[in-house]
């Protein structure tokens, strides 16, 4: 069961915080999804394949510690 | 949670965050100055006469409306003139900045400036020190703006505009790299309190009960107040430091001529210097400062602020780094090898040099570097987890309603205080795995930091002016450069061998 917020209370959060900081617009309304140029999409590949490079290196050192 | 049914919404016109926020009623809002720069622009339509959301409902959170209390000390603050107001603006504004460089103290680190005292005394390293903590404040000012900016955090900005695997990779790799180091903050915590006979079950369950006992406040503002309280005890470096009745004029040499490095550029020092660069700035710290600014509150206003507490923060972290390796500077020039040393044993080699007195010191701050950095750190997981996620994620949310993020901060650090009590657990391999891990996680958190805050959709006018990201990206290179490499001599040592040095 929800409580009625206090007209102060309403009128101290819709003063006070930016309407970007109340939660349920934080909620219900996100970021977009940017459009990665061509250099950017370059980008993220390379940094998948470091990714796998990466993973690639804890589990060895991993499996070196555990040897 | 709280409704207002009857209350008109400052309704959302567009998906785009450009325009993601709609005007609201301008007598409604906070008086703002022509020149203030926003990070997102505000449509111009008056949301209370949009038919498309008349009638759409708000609702309201504890978590607003705790936020709402603190930003109206804030505002009235601000609008009062003197130099008291402004002494309590800088009071109530500062705090994410701080905690985060002096949370980077953390149990490991100051070992590490302890060790590096000890081998190398008062030389090359103490500017080379500064320098680091300079380059960590180029980084974490551009988490300030971000959040500031944004009101978002760190893993949701990722996600929401690079996609979900972005954002989970981002998440889980913090999580993982964030459990390993609060292994080591629990290690350094019970050797701290090793030093006065605590056992280490006792060690470890008190600090994970002062951990516990900081959340139950359920209010951003007073848990800040709590932390930053503890964070201070990092400089209790500082009269160890100086019972050991150090040369000044030989610190002040160093800081200007970068001399002496004994034994000059070897292998061994390179790595060193490598390590320390590459350690400079940590995943987790990206991650909890811009989280924390947006828990807080900050606004595009507050942006000044926030430079000045990050500043500040490295500051006082550069003191307190600085004055451990000054402690350890007499075991260097008594020619004592410190190589293995552990928090209790530093102390032990220290007391015939700063007295029993100076030694409780040095492991008290020990324990209390562990301690801080243990709390900000699974904080920063249990922010992620809750951004990426979509739970509820606020220090200001009672347990009830923030289920999810109590509890993925209270598990974690939990699960690192059982893994360092279990008998015969390599504790030391663990230490080598978290830098491994710290150092290749930093890459693509560098990147994604660095392309967010020249986002211009979501940055607005507060993009980096172009002499900020040469800088920045200058200081981007050095770290995943000096990371790399200190990643490649771990698993490979010859690789950097057959590169030079002595």
């Amino acid at each position: 069961m929800s409580a009625e917020v206090s007209r102060e209370e309403l009128t101290s959060v819709m003063t006070a915080l930016e309407p970007d900081q109340i939660v349920f617009t934080k909620e219900h309304h996100h970021c977009p999804r940017r459009r990665l140029t061509r250099n950017e999409m370059l980008l993220f590949w390379a940094l998948r394949i470091y990714l796998v490079f990466m993973v690639g290196v804890v589990v060895y050192q991993i499996w070196t510690g555990v040897r | 949670m709280y409704t207002c049914a009857n209350y008109p919404t400052s309704g959302i016109v567009s998906r785009s965050l450009s325009h993601c926020v709609d005007g609201m009623n301008d007598s409604m809002k906070e008086p703002k100055t022509a020149s203030e720069p926003r990070g997102v622009a505000l449509a111009q339509s008056n949301v209370l006469n949009d038919p498309r959301t008349s009638g759409d409902n708000v609702v309201i959170t504890h978590e607003d409306i705790d936020r709402a209390h603190d930003r109206e000390r804030v505002s009235e603050t601000r609008a009062r003139r003197g130099f008291r107001p402004r002494l309590r603006l800088f009071w109530l504004l500062i705090g994410p900045g701080i905690l985060v460089m002096l949370g980077e103290n953390d149990g490991p680190s100051m070992l590490s400036y302890a060790a590096t005292g000890a081998r190398f005394g008062i030389g090359f390293f103490v500017p080379f020190i500064v320098l680091t903590f300079a380059m960590a404040c180029v980084v974490q000012e551009m988490t300030v703006r971000l959040g500031a900016a944004t009101h978002r955090g760190h893993a949701e900005l990722i996600f929401d505009r690079f996609g979900p695997f972005w954002g989970w990779f981002s998440m889980i790799d913090l999580m993982v790299g964030n459990f390993l180091t609060l292994v080591t903050e629990f290690i350094a915590i019970r050797a701290g309190l090793g030093f006065f006979g605590v056992r280490p079950a006792v060690a470890v369950l008190s600090a994970l009960l002062v951990l516990s006992v900081a959340l139950m406040t359920h209010r951003y503002w007073t848990w800040e107040r709590i932390i930053l309280g503890a964070a201070m005890f990092n400089l209790v470096f500082v009269p160890v430091a100086l019972l050991t009745h150090p040369h000044w004029g030989t610190v002040g040499r160093a800081l200007v001529t970068w001399r002496p490095l004994p034994g000059g550029l070897t292998q061994e020092t390179v790595l060193v210097l490598l390590a320390d660069i590459g350690a400079t700035v940590t995943p987790w710290m990206l991650f909890f400062q811009q989280s924390a600014i947006a828990d807080k509150g900050l606004t595009t206003r507050d942006i000044r602020f926030g430079r000045v507490d990050t500043v500040l923060g490295a500051a006082l972290a550069t003191v307190a780094a600085l004055a451990t390796m000054i402690a350890t500077a007499p075991l260097f020039m008594h020619h004592m090898s410190a190589a293995n040393f552990e928090a209790a044993e530093f102390a032990q080699a220290l007391q015939p040099f700063i007295g029993h007195w100076g030694a409780a010191l040095f492991a008290l701050g020990i324990f209390e570097a562990g301690m801080v950095a243990a709390i900000t750190i699974s904080t920063s997981s249990a922010y992620a987890f809750g951004e990426v996620a979509r739970r509820p994620h606020s220090l200001n949310l009672p347990f009830k309603q923030g289920r999810a993020f109590y509890l993925v901060l209270l598990l974690e650090a939990a699960a690192a205080a059982g893994l360092v009590l279990i008998p015969g657990i390599p504790l030391v391999y663990i230490v080598l795995l978290v830098n491994v891990i710290a150092v290749l996680a930093m890459p693509p958190a560098l990147l994604f930091l660095y392309m967010l805050v020249n986002d211009r959709e979501i940055m607005g006018k507060l993009v980096s002016p172009l002499w900020a990201n040469v800088l920045a990206l200058g200081v981007v290179i050095v770290l995943i450069g000096a990371g790399l490499l200190f990643g490649i001599s771990v698993i490979a040592p010859h690789a950097l061998a057959l590169v030079g040095g002595k």
